[in-house]
């Protein structure tokens, strides 16, 4: 198994014409992601990499009714739009690709897709991958699509960047991954991680996980509540970024748009405390993370 | 970006919401046309301004001009203040507090609200808003109200509060704050101060050390600034770029953090990219090496891998050795902690 996606996965892009948009539908049918249709207004009639091209969502799924998944690529200021068309036409997953989103606007999409039961991936993912089986986004593209393999466990990541860094880490070590998901690190953010870990926990693939996190926000704090409450029970290692931000004022934005300086909750020394009091493993550097998984699986095995 | 006050108040009365008569001044010599009594306040960006003694007072004009000239050009909490804003003091008999920010929690923007307001407010009262139906006046009526505001004030705070709300949400805040809201004895209200924040951040935030970091990806620079204070190394700013882009955006970086004094090494550095074009950002690195003067003669080591990394190295071993560079170049073979520790070695070792 997998969480989020697998072969049955069936997918609609939104904003297929776009540069970014036409890249990841190549990448992902080479990958062999079932990609059925495309959406961009005014080009309904077209083909890109073969893929029909609707103008509305609804259009699309009334030839592709099996469309189960929803890529959004489009600019910032028209995915609120564009998530709000998938949402009501019953679309039951979508990740949104797209990075600078207005929090507003992000506010307004988790507000439907809560009331519809809608699950959000995004914004600002770099996507999700299942290795063999299938991905969504622009994850794993390209050269890197060898460096994700099959295997037990699940990578989250707030950074779209460090999913393929992690893959090819843990790849070093022999771990494949079951699903690979990139949650970006917006302020509003669609599945944070304990609502992936909740997936990971019922996935019996899934052996262990690792979270990437950052100083910003209080999603990791959360997490450590879940394990905490026995919510969450399969090991998990985390790697945290911004150990040197206590340096930087409070308030400084970072890379990602949620990575904002704090002294207090949602600062580096929050997060690593409160993991590691609830029995989370902390990793120094993403090399430790499979000697840290292997200890903790053969630990398990043993038992 | 934060604004400054006198940016803010601006804004403020644009969205109608009352603010004191005020004057910005950049200079003693400029003439204030506002009657005392007068609030002198600095214009800083960092909080705690009141209490690094950035916020005085002037009850008669004789005061006045030498209250101005001890705050201009004085340092206060590391800024140096350009500009203070001369204020009508007003005389209040309430201070309040009232913002507009976001909750990843939540996921959804909150109404903070608290009846003691002015600076060291830690407690507010938060109320997150449903965004299917936006807010509406009824909902800070109730928030108002729940809060422990007096009966009598919250129809004209109701208003206030949806004026920020209509400045908060059209000009793509991410914090929108009011503090104090000072009421006065004929029961008006005033916005005294206000933090206003876009979130946009600089290309490059200064460090005090010696080594320079042009990073990749917002995660991964995280991390790896945190692996050069673990090898010992001190960054001597923090810079990064991610997605695709383009080479103009990579030189325009290099030059600002490479321009900084005292630079012992260069770090270049990103992890594993899935769509990165690693060619067409180390052209843009080049390119604004070459800007550079004086040229540097300190070592640069770089770590970045895929698309177009093989076609990268070759560019960077050309034009190291061309224009007599010390490159150390590295791809996902060698892991980002490891070149941490490299750049620490060669940026402090003795000749």
């Amino acid at each position: 198994m997998s969480i989020l996606i697998d072969q049955k996965t069936k997918v609609l892009i939104q904003g297929i014409t776009g540069v970014e948009g036409s890249r990841a539908c190549k990448e992902m049918i080479l990958y062999g992601t079932k990609v059925l249709a495309g959406v961009r207004p005014g080009a309904g009639g077209e083909f890109v990499e073969g893929v029909p091209v609707y103008d509305t969502v609804k259009d699309a799924l009334k030839h592709h009714p099996e469309i189960n998944t929803s890529l959004i690529i489009i600019p910032a200021k028209n995915v609120k739009d564009a998530a709000l068309e998938a949402i009501f036409a019953g679309i039951p997953l979508i990740n949104i690709l797209t990075e600078y989103v207005p929090p507003i606007d992000s506010s307004v999409i988790m507000a439907w897709a809560e009331k519809y039961k809608t699950r959000i991936v995004g914004c600002s993912s770099i996507g999700i991958i299942s290795p063999s089986k299938s991905k969504v986004g622009s994850i794993g593209s390209a050269e890197i699509r060898y460096m994700f393999k099959k295997g037990p466990i699940g990578i989250i990541s707030k950074s779209g960047g460090m999913t393929a860094e992690l893959a090819a880490v843990l790849g070093k070590h022999g771990l494949g991954q079951s699903t690979v998901v990139g949650i970006g690190a917006d302020t509003i953010c669609g599945s944070d991680f304990a609502d992936l870990l909740q997936l990971f926990e019922k996935d019996r693939e899934t052996k262990a996980t690792v979270i990437f996190g950052e100083v910003g926000g209080v999603s990791e704090e959360l997490v450590a509540e879940y394990v905490k409450s026995k919510k969450i029970k399969k090991p998990i290692v985390a790697l945290i970024g911004g150990k040197f931000t206590h340096i930087l004022p409070s308030g400084t934005v970072l890379g990602h748009a949620g990575a904002i300086v704090s002294h207090g909750k949602g600062g580096y020394d929050s997060k690593v405390m409160a993991l590691q009091k609830s029995g989370v493993v902390l990793a120094k550097n993403p090399e430790e993370i499979p000697l840290l998984l292997k200890k903790i699986l053969k630990i398990k095995q043993k038992r | 970006m934060k604004l400054y006050e006198f940016e803010g108040a601006d804004l403020l009365e644009k969205y109608e919401i009352p603010v004191p008569k005020r004057q910005i001044v950049t200079s003693f010599k400029d003439k204030v046309v506002i009657p005392c009594p007068l609030v002198i306040k600095a214009q800083i960006l960092s909080g705690d301004r009141k209490k690094a003694g950035g916020i005085l007072f002037a009850d008669k004009k004789s005061d006045l001009y030498k209250t101005i000239k001890s705050l201009l050009g004085k340092i206060i909490s590391k800024e140096k203040v350009e500009k203070v804003l001369v204020e009508e003091k007003i005389e209040k008999v309430a201070e309040y507090y009232t913002s507009f920010s976001f909750s990843g929690t939540a996921r959804a923007p909150v109404l903070s609200l608290s009846t003691k307001g002015g600076s060291g407010i830690n407690d507010a009262f938060i109320y997150p808003i449903d965004m299917i139906v936006g807010l509406e006046p009824f909902f800070i009526r109730q928030a108002l109200s729940d809060s422990g505001f007096l009966s009598k004030d919250i129809d004209s705070l109701s208003g206030i509060i949806l004026n920020l709300w209509k400045l908060f949400t059209e000009e793509k805040l991410v914090l929108a704050e009011i503090n104090p809201l000072l009421k006065t004895s004929t029961g008006a209200f005033f916005a005294c101060d206000a933090k206003l924040d876009y979130g946009k951040r600089r290309a490059v935030e200064n460090m005090d050390g010696d080594i320079a970091i042009i990073a990749s990806g917002g995660g991964a620079s995280l991390i790896n600034i945190d692996a050069l204070l673990l090898a010992g190394g001190h960054p001597a700013n923090y810079a990064e770029y991610s997605g695709n882009p383009k080479a103009e955006l990579v030189e325009k970086i290099t030059k600002e953090v490479l321009l900084k004094p005292g630079i012992k090494a260069c770090w270049v550095v990103g992890g594993t990219a899935s769509f990165t074009d690693i060619y067409e950002t180390m052209k843009g690195f080049t390119e604004g090496l070459k800007k550079v003067t004086p040229k540097p003669n300190f070592p640069f080591v770089i770590r970045r891998d895929v698309p177009r990394a093989k076609e990268a190295q070759k560019l960077l071993a050309d034009f190291a050795e061309k224009e007599d560079y010390r490159f150390f170049i590295y791809g996902s073979e060698t892991p980002m902690a490891e070149t941490a520790k490299m750049v620490v070695k060669l940026a402090y070792q003795k000749n």
